[in-house]
């Protein structure tokens, strides 16, 4: 890392040109070695990753986990860093979802050292002696190696319809539909959800109940819905969940908030649903 | 579509703008291939269809398929508050239970209560014994209702912050051992 950033200032340096930056670069070539090579020599952080691999193309074959050695000195900072180093350098049939790198896109979603979490926002733990364990997230059909099928959480999420929709719709596209302060301050810590999944997998009513039970991720889309001024469909939304399964299986285990990498709290949203439960009028709704 | 459309419109000559449009209707063009019915069809993400026929294609698709399950409460990490979750539902269960099993065998069996107390007490168990056989007799009741006063804020939307989730556990935690150790000793 300290080569690196050396080779930078001087390559900035020398970029201006002029027999000062050549000087430099001459300079910044011995520094750059004398970096590097205690860097190899001495002081190799060589971590263990354990990463769970299952390839749909061999017919019988288990799922199983796979070592790979790799030294944290040459590597970047985060989980995904790892996982593309041993993509590129080391075994190119790994396969694994990513795209933004930055934690806004939510496809580097898995579980990590036993919790599920975003790979590029995640940290490598440097203790050397602990094997980090990667497997995709839990209780899903696996496509490949760390990824898993999402088509039953997107229809999910779809069922909810996580759009605006009004009573009159004369008035559509004529004006912005305006809110208050207020108003609006009631969608924060809900619409920053990516739906990445993190917390519906670690949710063990949802591993168990998946195919009835909406999970923490779909249910805080419903409540951001819900409790949207602009938004005239509260009380169908609300009676969409009057059966046993679709909200009732939440049971506050809380692993859904204490897993959010954005750190929002679907466990209150879904509590804040099941107060609304309570009190809003069911024949308004299915008048 | 791979190969692509391009050079049946090639002839229109290749200015630079017109290439992208081009590769634009390229795009379309492609797309028209695909949504045709045929073979190909299957592999595409169906346009139109409801939320319903999209969890059936699942379930059906992964049911018949190969794929495993990824592993889950074997691998994930257990915190106080799921361990504590787990142990309501389990004190839940276990009274309920006992509470059936007692009033059974007061119904089956051929003496009264007073009888087999006095049995218990005959046989001169070791005090260490009998006060941790009420502490386990009351550990139940106790940490089950304490865990349900937290269930019942909850239910009012109180202490949903992850710290504060852990207090009350932890309060719950002492709470009921307090008051287990107080019972058994009566």
């Amino acid at each position: 890392m300290a080569a690196a950033v050396t080779v930078g200032r001087a390559g900035f340096v020398s970029f201006r040109g002029g027999p000062l930056g050549v000087a430099v670069q001459v300079c910044r070539r011995a520094h750059a070695a004398a970096a590097a090579a205690p860097a190899t020599q001495a002081s190799a952080r060589i971590k263990t990753f354990a990463v769970y691999r299952w390839n749909p193309d061999n017919p019988g074959e288990k799922p199983r986990m796979q070592t790979y050695e790799v030294d944290l000195n040459k590597c970047g900072p985060m989980v995904l860093d790892a996982l593309i180093k041993i993509k590129n350098e080391m075994d190119a049939t790994l396969t694994f979802r990513r795209s933004c790198r930055e934690g806004i896109c939510g496809s580097c979603a898995m579980n990590i050292d036993g919790g599920n979490t975003l790979a590029c926002t995640k940290r490598i733990d440097t203790r050397l002696s602990k094997v980090a364990k990667i497997y995709p997230l839990p209780h899903m059909y696996v496509v490949k190696d760390l990824v898993p099928d999402l088509s039953n959480f997107y229809a999910q999420y779809k069922a909810i319809q996580p759009y605006l929709k009004k009573k009159d719709e004369s008035k559509q596209g004529k004006e912005q539909y305006i809110q208050s302060i207020e108003d609006r301050e009631k969608l924060d810590g809900l619409y920053e959800c990516i739906l990445c999944a993190c917390c519906s997998t670690s949710c063990p009513s949802y591993w168990w109940n998946g195919d009835k039970y909406l999970g923490p991720a779909v249910l805080m889309q419903a409540y951001r819905w819900m409790v949207d001024s602009r938004d005239d469909y509260t009380e169908e939304r609300l009676a969409q969940l009057e059966d046993p399964f679709s909200l009732y299986r939440c049971h506050t285990i809380m692993n859904c908030t204490k897993a959010c990498p954005k750190g929002l709290n679907p466990g209150k949203a879904i509590a804040e649903i099941k107060k609304m439960m309570a009190t809003y009028k069911e024949k308004a709704a299915s008048a | 579509c791979a190969p692509g459309p391009f050079p049946l419109w090639g002839k229109e000559g290749l200015l630079c703008k017109m290439a992208t449009s081009l590769l634009r209707l390229a795009g379309r063009r492609c797309l028209c291939v695909h949504f045709r019915p045929g073979p190909s069809m299957q592999h595409l993400a169906p346009v139109g269809t409801t939320a319903k026929e999209e969890m059936a294609r699942f379930w059906d698709k992964n049911t018949r398929s190969n794929r495993p399950l990824s592993p889950h409460i074997s691998i994930y990490s257990w915190s106080l508050p799921m361990m504590m979750s787990i142990t309501h539902r389990g004190t839940g269960i276990a009274m309920s239970l006992g509470v059936s099993l007692f009033g059974l065998s007061a119904l089956v069996l051929p003496s009264h209560f007073p009888d087999y107390l006095d049995f218990v007490k005959s046989l001169n168990l070791p005090a260490a014994l009998i006060y941790s056989g009420k502490f386990a007799l009351a550990f139940p009741l106790t940490f089950h209702t304490w865990n349900g006063i937290r269930h019942l804020a909850w239910d009012m939307g109180k202490g949903f912050k992850i710290p504060q989730v852990y207090q009350s556990g932890v309060l719950v935690l002492v709470l009921t051992v307090l008051s287990s150790l107080g019972i058994a000793a009566m």
